[in-house]
């Protein structure tokens, strides 16, 4: 299946293209695959970090389906 | 001036002479989760825009070193901010509904403490608890609008501090990078031009606009 996966602000370097910005990239995976496991493979660092899929929240444990836009957000600090 | 019209309720704020928009706006509800330098300054906005009811969040006291960026006064270094806020908005506007919360948010007590209000915005400093209440607010209550901030602090442009909408309600301001943690100073300028963006979102949301 085919999901888009978006990563912001510093988490854009960890594209498997290399190329910076949030634009989505399209990633091939199997069925079943989770946000973790996703997370896993690009081997994004152990930090707070925001998951939405298609603009709802969502968790590590969720599973993907086809189609499914991504998006790992990690706040910075300040306020 | 006669004595007794010192002591007359001075006549309401008129931030808008739209009376539909003025009424929507006095019936409705924000809560601040922080009172630093977004949430103090993101109330004052909301309060003179006309915004009926804040809810003000924050477990601090005022120090001296937040008045480089903070809407607090030397005379109230050691006030509660959710106490020193409320007296500084109460001059802006004596009748102002303000309901205050002196308690630390957890993912415990927060849906209780802001699960009643219109809008939320986060506007704390840290990014664990801003990651903890963005998780706990758009997992439990996915309807409820949110506005959060990330990446305001140092002096890249104030033009790269952007308002998007990341979520089916989750709003988010800032340039998502700049970080305290790199050293980066905050500087009231910058911090403003958040939290600005933070009202303004919020305003919108009331309204009924959608970000583009």
């Amino acid at each position: 299946m085919q999901v888009n996966v978006a990563l912001f602000a510093h988490l854009s370097s960890f594209q498997p293209d290399g190329e910076a910005g949030r634009k989505p990239r399209a990633f091939d995976l199997p069925e079943g695959t989770t946000v973790g496991a996703v997370i896993e493979s690009l081997g994004l660092p152990d930090e707070p970090r925001v998951l939405f899929i298609n603009g709802r929240h969502a968790d590590e444990d969720t599973v993907l389906a086809e189609g499914d836009r991504l998006a790992i957000f990690p706040p910075v600090a300040g306020g | 001036m006669p004595a007794d019209e010192h002591n007359a309720c001075p006549p309401p704020l008129v931030p808008s002479d739209d009376p539909a928009m003025r009424a929507r706006l006095a019936a409705s509800h924000v809560a601040i989760i922080g009172c630093g330098g977004l949430g103090s300054n993101a109330a004052a906005m909301l309060l003179r825009s006309g915004v009926g009811h804040l809810t003000l969040i924050d477990f601090d006291v005022v120090e001296e070193g937040n008045l480089n960026r903070q809407l607090f006064f030397r005379d109230q270094v050691g006030m509660r901010k959710t106490d020193a806020l409320a007296e500084t908005l109460r001059r802006i506007d004596p009748g102002a509904a303000l309901t205050l919360v002196h308690e630390c948010m957890t993912a415990e007590n927060l849906l209780a403490t802001v699960g009643a209000a219109d809008v939320v915005i986060e506007a704390v400093d840290r990014a664990e608890v801003k990651a903890m209440i963005t998780n706990v607010l758009c997992g439990a209550a996915p309807e409820l609008p949110l506005v959060g901030a990330s990446g305001l602090a140092g002096v890249r442009s104030a033009n790269d501090v952007l308002t998007e909408q990341i979520g089916e309600h989750f709003y988010l301001v800032g340039d998502c990078t700049s970080d305290v943690r790199d050293g980066l100073p905050l500087l009231a300028s910058r911090v403003m031009v958040a939290a600005a963006h933070q009202a303004h979102a919020a305003i919108r949301i009331l309204l009924g606009h959608a970000e583009p």
